[in-house]
């Protein structure tokens, strides 16, 4: 595998609410390759936004970083502006967790690491045209004026496949629809010219049909403009069609890391497990959908042992003591559940895991 | 949009119509007492005759009819009781431009200052510019404008050593009443720019540009600013009109022979003609306002046309 661009390391993130501290981020760990599509999936409140706002430095102001570091390998030039910058393995690398002036950031945002929005319906500025506001990360990035960023914003909106760019250039954002919209988003995002591309949820304001353009789209950019990108969802079939690899994230950790195959042909945790299960295209017509029982832990709470095992029906007595360590698959594969401990008794994914195996190649299409 | 301002011109004109007809029907419901400075001393006859000869004593229609026909022909008729046998226009003329002059420099000033400060008090919210920006916010609204405008005629003119009373021909003794004037409009466009500018902050077009990597200043003036100052738009010149009219005490503090305190004082007087050229003046600054504003949000806002329905393409 190629490079890291981007290394998690025991990220803690918390945030204090009224008095109380909520423990959003539980000790993540993740590396990320240049050049990889990675996804992040969980349920609403796993802590996967928390996670990747923390990579353009877009954490709430009631949120702070106890412990952790998040190393970023891809300055390059940059890095002489930065004090919290070191060596290790991977080469030199700067620490987002340490950086706290904007001006820091500014450096970074953009250029460096840009995100997509999760809803291209309100996060275009409504009283400037989009030209404009694609020209606009021409100019902060790129040092574009004039004649010369007009041209590339209509490059960039061809780019994006948006008919009749010269005429869309001179629009405003409630003048184009929810799929062109996001088109725009994304020109937006490729013309700050950034090394990684984080994806929130992008396709889940669109219509269906939308959806699969807006995907084929992203991947298309990505390898055009050599990106690494970052999808957060939980849309497993956006999972599937799009990612290199994926973590799974439950109560602010990853439970289990694996490529997208690994994933979802030989799931190791009990939650990846229930995740899968519950996917509505393994459901047997009559029979009810598959949920998985239970809320997720209080995360206001100190939590000990395995987060998941009160919901986990294959709970052992350990998981409710102590903290699984990762147990490795592969050299790709890791997961943490003491299921994967040689001393744990021998449990058998549920069928929908199998029949999933077996609907793969359609699945995969 | 042609069309569009002919229709609603139409409007207006009906507007105008109809507030002139109410105030008109209105004036002459007063107690006729009023009409007589020495009505106690006076005879049945001579009542009737005074009456006459105000044309008080025709049917409503015909004085109506009357008013318009004489309106349309230009003619606003003459003062009976403030400037008597003098036209009401030819009096109107020589204030209405001073009170305008005087409205237009504080509502300039204001949003010199009013605009700024709510910007700063957006920036910095929670910190001691919008403190200290609420403090006076605050102050403002709440001490009853005639304490601090006699404050700032006392020591204002001590400090400039100037005379108390207003001199048009010196530019000095403009100063402090069109200061005194602004300070309520600062309050206010400071409070609503800052409310505005702070709920736009936390839209996601803001994050994206956050994302995009454009710093606090630029998102502030370049992105935050024309959205907040949308809702804002409409209401300047609503405003302003209300600046002109709501200047009686400035006005009378500093003896400046405006507009003012003059409906008030001819409607005591029972100056219909007055009464009525004042009103027409007031309505049509009003609809006019009320117009201006509206235009003034479609050149902000490119979402709000006169001719075509949101989301039209």
């Amino acid at each position: 595998m190629s490079k890291v661009i981007l290394s998690v390391r025991n990220l803690h993130v918390r945030f204090s609410l009224r008095g109380r501290t909520l423990h959003a981020l539980r000790g993540v760990s993740l590396d990320v390759y240049d050049g990889e599509s990675i996804a992040i999936v969980g349920e609403s409140g796993s802590g996967k936004s928390v996670l990747n706002k923390n990579f353009i430095g877009l954490l709430d102001k009631n949120g702070e970083i106890p412990e952790g570091s998040i190393r970023y390998y891809g300055m390059g030039d940059k890095m002489r502006h930065y004090s919290a910058a070191g060596q290790d393995e991977n080469g030199d690398y700067i620490d987002l967790a340490q950086l706290r002036k904007n001006v820091d950031w500014l450096r970074i945002r953009g250029s460096e690491i840009c995100m997509i929005p999760q809803d291209p319906m309100t996060s275009l500025n409504p009283l400037k045209t989009v030209g404009w506001q694609i020209a606009e990360a021409l100019t902060l990035h790129r040092g574009m004026k004039g004649k010369m960023a007009h041209e590339e914003v209509i490059r960039l909106l061809e780019d994006v496949r948006i008919d009749d760019p010269e005429r869309r250039a001179r629009q405003y954002p409630h003048e184009l629809s929810g799929g062109m919209r996001q088109r725009v988003v994304i020109a937006i995002a490729i013309a700050c010219n950034p090394r990684v591309l984080i994806c929130d949820e992008p396709t889940t304001a669109l219509d269906v049909t939308i959806q699969a353009q807006v995907l084929d789209l992203l991947r298309d950019i990505k390898k055009k403009y050599s990106l690494t990108v970052i999808f957060i969802t939980h849309d497993l079939g956006v999972v599937a069609n799009i990612a290199d690899r994926v973590a799974v994230m439950y109560a602010g950790d990853i439970v289990e890391l694996g490529l997208v195959d690994e994933i979802f042909f030989d799931p190791r945790h009990p939650y990846t497990w229930a995740l899968l299960s519950s996917l509505p295209q393994l459901g047997v017509k009559g029979e009810e959908l598959y949920a998985i029982r239970g809320t997720p832990p209080n995360l206001f709470q100190e939590i000990t042992g395995d987060a998941y095992a009160a919901r986990n029906p294959h709970a052992l007595v350990i998981d409710k003591r102590e903290l699984p360590p990762y147990f490795d698959v592969s050299p790709t594969h890791r997961a943490r559940t003491w299921l994967l401990d040689p001393r744990a008794p021998k449990v058998e994914p549920p069928k929908a895991i199998s029949k999933l195996k077996e609907l793969g190649g359609v699945s995969r299409g | 949009m042609l069309k569009y301002l002919l229709k609603r011109f139409a409007r207006s004109l009906f507007t105008l119509f109809l507030i002139l007809t109410i105030v008109f029907i209105l004036v002459r419901q007063m107690p006729i007492e009023g009409y007589f400075s020495n009505f106690d001393k006076m005879t049945e006859t001579q009542i009737q005759n005074g009456l006459e000869q105000m044309g008080l004593t025709q049917p409503m229609w015909k004085q109506l009819l009357n008013f318009y026909t004489r309106l349309l022909h230009g003619d606003l008729g003459t003062s009976r009781v403030y400037y008597r046998g003098k036209p009401v226009w030819d009096i109107l003329r020589t204030k209405l431009p001073l009170s305008v002059q005087l409205g237009s420099l504080a509502i300039l000033f204001s949003m010199l200052v009013g605009l700024p400060m709510g910007t700063l008090m957006a920036k910095y919210k929670g910190r001691f510019p919008d403190q200290l920006g609420t403090v006076f916010i605050v102050l403002i609204q709440a001490v009853p404008a005639a304490v601090y405008y006699l404050f700032i005629q006392l020591y204002g003119t001590e400090l400039l050593s100037i005379k108390l009373r207003f001199d048009e021909g010196n530019w000095i003794s403009w100063i402090l009443p069109v200061f005194s004037l602004s300070l309520g409009n600062i309050a206010y466009y400071a409070m609503w720019l800052r409310r505005y500018m702070v709920d736009e902050s936390n839209k996601d077009y803001v994050t994206l540009a956050r994302i995009k990597g454009a710093g606090e200043g630029r998102i502030m003036f370049r992105h935050i600013f024309r959205n907040a100052f949308v809702p804002m738009a409409q209401y300047l010149p609503t405003s302003f009109l209300n600046t002109v009219i709501g200047s009686i005490y400035i006005e009378s503090i500093w003896s400046i022979k405006g507009m003012g305190g003059l409906l008030v004082d001819v409607i005591h007087k029972q100056d219909n003609e007055m009464i009525l050229g004042i009103v027409l003046i007031f309505s049509c600054v009003g609809i006019l306002g009320l117009m201006l504003g509206d235009l003034l949000m479609t050149l902000f806002d490119p979402r709000i046309s006169f001719t075509k329905k949101a989301g039209e393409v």
